[in-house]
């Protein structure tokens, strides 16, 4: 991984995003509410990109014909090749070769709104561009074909395993030799209306659910608590994170020090999750947990560090921290990182957050937790200095059942 | 190994349906009832048909199921049923099973009722269940209980021909036994009005690679076909009906919904695909085209198929299995898999419904009228997507000895 773009709430780029997961605190902006979709008493906040600036990564005049995901990927993906020591391969010449891998769970929402509105008022009355830029993969293919990549491109949804789904496809696509390199991430807008409908599934954090906030306000009091006994929901983000993924040797090459080492990774589902939840299968996903380190040639002991995809939903953090502990058995658990409660559900600010971990970069203490769970027994980080991890596993269990995981080395 | 097939289309519910109106040169495209569509400028589809009721009957949350759910879940368990694997817990390790899928639009209809409900100030929270792209390769994987790994693709009109080629690197990398591959995608007021806004539909039936073709025909439904290594489908005593020998993808990187019209790009994915079958062009003996019916698609990807095949190309027999089903969008790729594999195990090809000449500047051997018999070593599928997202799968005739014609007969 020789470079990552990012945008989300804590801004744009690996600075902005290691100083916000080292103070510990999300970056919260209310959410349009003048549609009427939400409920009255349901969450009023989000970890949303707002006004950051795209421009210098997307100029006005070429992200005029893109929906918010393609300009917010694009930007993205233009400042990991900046950031990789890339970016001036992606002009004229392009990328030959190059694998596209994105991931999303909603797609194009605002356009797909949209669109649908225009539909439902007169059929005949839809636009065509709409409609192009509401395909889900939309951003893949702007982003090839802004950067010239002609290897594959493909747009994985899996819901919250689709970022880490993304990074394994892209490196069998340069280990099978099909790609020199990969552009590897995921992209979701949080428009008003999924944020209210995440609502009104119950998902997200509520103002007054959780407790007490610290500084008594109502709005401050919408915390995601990851592994704590209040959780009771996630805030919802959106955002772009981009990886370039290359061969080793190639990097070496070309003297480029990587980030951090894909040592292996792995893949499951769990059959007893409803559609829009998570089920109770943890001895199972332990199992396959296991296989992915063995795979790999290690095992819960090898690992320092886990940053973990626990959010604050109150069944999907249960079945992370049981699947967990049923994984390391009597051993004890290595720390835990839990920055989704700083950076939101979704976006990608959790992908970007796991590969700074694994890059050595420090986190402060996880954003609202405060009272340990008595039946999952995690204490995630609560702050302070942590070794610098040799192998990281980076967990994620997605709602309707997939799971994924990552396990990354630091750079040698 | 293919060893199991299933399709719900709009010709029916089942592969026998399907492959009778493939034979017969019939389609299944027509007036429609879904929604009313009286506002656009096209009034056709391929919408499946009321299930037969005894096959709901089956599913205990069937009326809780998107539309897409359902085709998948059908689609699923006739691929499994035919080389024994029902019930899946009973004949498989659940871990060594994997569900590949490819979806466009998953349960936009349903997304599609919530929403004009909302706007009318109510809300039907269930509706929205499946409505991500991930719905129906999950509802197959939570149905067949499934716990190894999951994976959907959403790369518009190539997702489930991307589908397979990701479950085929996950059976050559051990990660699992058997992979549940295919696609699905339902009729919906957002894909129809959308591709009547950019006036890509025609009026009437679609007639790939034929003079005057003025577009493609929408359909729905879905197709999966069950994967696995050859020694493992022998050991089981399943007939293997076709070997999915390699998968290619590139990009146009030219253009969001304008293929490159060099063929340059469709080309690569084609390939891509015979290389990794480690195959030469001459060895494949006939093409099921993406033959969406527009003037562009038609047109680059001839152009593509003229830079692999050359001058043998005008005298390859192809197929284009939309003028049966229509466009199935993400599960257009799995669909039209299925319909080569059902010609390579019929020792035939299928006819390509339609009237009017081939048109003169793409001569190609479009099969008219009745099937062509043929007893292909291997053919090509491909698909060609909005963004320029190209796919292309390679399948080849069962090894000797293997091979079956049980399909003929059906």
């Amino acid at each position: 991984m020789t470079g990552l773009g990012a945008i989300g709430s804590f801004g744009g780029g690996r600075q902005d995003l290691a100083a916000a997961l080292l103070a510990g605190r999300p970056h919260l902006a209310a959410v349009d509410r003048a549609a009427g979709y939400h409920r009255s008493g349901g969450a009023r906040l989000a970890a949303l990109v707002g006004g950051y600036d795209l421009s210098p990564w997307v100029p006005a005049r070429e992200g005029r014909r893109m929906s918010p995901p393609s300009k917010l990927a694009l930007a993205a993906a233009r400042m990991a090749l900046h950031d990789s020591g890339l970016a001036g391969l992606a002009g004229e010449d392009g990328l030959p070769g190059a694998a596209v891998v994105i991931s999303t769970s909603f797609g194009p929402a605002s356009y797909t709104e949209g669109l649908l509105k225009q539909i439902l008022d007169r059929p005949e009355s839809a636009s065509p561009f709409l409609f192009t830029e509401s395909v889900a993969n939309a951003p893949a293919a702007q982003i090839g074909i802004a950067t010239g990549a002609t290897g594959a491109g493909l747009t994985i949804a899996q819901r919250e395993a689709g970022p880490l789904l993304t990074v394994l496809r892209g490196t069998a696509e340069i280990a099978a030799g099909r790609a020199p390199l990969a552009l590897v991430g995921t992209v979701e807008e949080m428009t008003p209306l999924l944020h209210a409908v995440l609502d009104r599934f119950g998902a997200l954090a509520r103002p007054g659910d959780s407790g007490d906030s610290g500084d008594g306000t109502e709005v401050a009091a919408e915390v995601a608590r990851p592994f704590d006994r209040r959780r009771a929901g996630f805030l919802a983000g959106d955002g772009s994170a981009v990886l370039v993924l290359e061969d080793a040797a190639r990097a070496a090459e070309r003297g480029c020090r990587p980030l951090a080492r894909l040592l292996g990774g792995g893949r499951a589902f769990d059959p007893s999750a409803p559609p829009t939840g998570w089920g109770e299968g943890h001895a199972a996903l332990a199992r396959s947990l296991l296989g992915g380190l063995e795979r790999a040639g290690l095992t819960p002991a090898d690992v320092d560090l886990i940053v973990s995809g626990a959010s604050g939903a109150r069944a999907g953090d249960r079945l992370e921290a049981l699947t967990l502990k049923a994984a390391w058995g009597e051993r004890p658990l290595p720390p835990i990182l839990a920055p989704k409660a700083v950076v939101g559900e979704y976006g990608g600010g959790f992908l970007a957050a796991a590969i700074l971990a694994a890059a050595g970069v420090p986190f402060g203490p996880t954003a609202g937790f405060a009272e340990v769970d008595p039946e999952l027994g995690i204490v995630p980080h609560r702050g302070g200095p942590l070794p610098a991890p040799a192998r990281v596993l980076v967990s994620t269990l997605a709602a309707g059942g997939a799971a994924a995981w990552l396990l990354l080395g630091a750079a040698e | 190994m293919v060893t199991g097939l299933g399709v719900v289309s709009g010709l029916g519910w089942g592969v026998a349906p399907f492959q009778a109106a493939l034979r017969a040169g019939r389609t299944g495209l027509g007036a429609f009832t879904r929604f009313d569509h009286s506002g656009h400028r096209t009034h056709i589809a391929a919408q499946v048909p009321e299930p037969p009721p005894a096959l709901a009957a089956r599913y205990p949350r069937w009326r809780r199921l998107s539309l897409a759910d359902r085709f998948a879940l059908a689609a699923a368990d006739e691929a499994l049923a035919q080389p024994g694997l029902l019930p899946l817990s009973e004949r498989a390790d659940p871990s060594r099973v994997g569900v590949f899928f490819g979806s466009s639009t998953g349960g936009m209809w349903e997304g599609e009722l919530f929403f004009a409900d909302l706007l009318a100030g109510r809300a039907r929270l269930a509706l929205l269940a499946s409505q991500p792209v991930s719905g129906p390769g999950d509802a197959v994987a939570r149905h067949l209980g499934v716990t190894g790994p999951v994976e959907t693709l959403s790369s518009a009109c190539s997702s489930a021909s991307l589908a397979l080629g990701t479950a085929l690197d996950a059976l050559r990398a051990g990660e699992v036994d058997i992979a549940v591959a295919g696609g699905a995608d339902s009729l919906c007021q957002l894909t129809y009005a959308g591709f009547n806004a950019l006036r890509a539909v025609s009026e009437i039936p679609c007639r790939p690679f034929r003079a005057g073709r003025e577009g493609l025909s929408i359909g729905e439904g879905a197709a999966v076909l069950l994967l696995e290594p050859l020694d493992r489908a022998v050991a089981r005593g399943a007939v293997p009906l076709a070997e999915l020998a390699g998968a290619g993808a590139s990009c146009d990187a030219h253009h969001m919904t304008a293929p490159d019209p060099s063929g340059q790009g469709a080309a690569a994915a084609v390939a891509a695909a015979l290389a990794d079958a480690g195959m030469e062009s001459g060895e494949i003996d006939f093409l099921n085209a993406h033959g969406t019916g527009t003037p562009l698609n038609d047109a680059a990807e001839w152009r593509a198929f003229e830079r692999i095949f050359g001058e043998r190309l005008k005298d390859l027999p192809l197929a284009a299995t939309k003028a049966n089903v229509g466009h199935l969008l993400g599960s257009a790729g799995a669909i039209e898999a299925v319909a080569t594999v059902l010609c390579l195990t019929a020792g035939e090809v299928h006819p390509t419904p339609g009237a009017g000449a081939v048109d003169p500047d793409l001569p190609v051997q479009l099969v008219q009228g009745t099937p062509l018999a043929l007893a292909a070593r291997a053919a090509v599928s491909t698909n060609l997507a909005f963004g320029g997202s190209n796919a292309a799968l390679v399948f080849s005739h069962a090894p000797v000895g293997q091979a079956t014609t049980a399909g003929r007969d059906s």
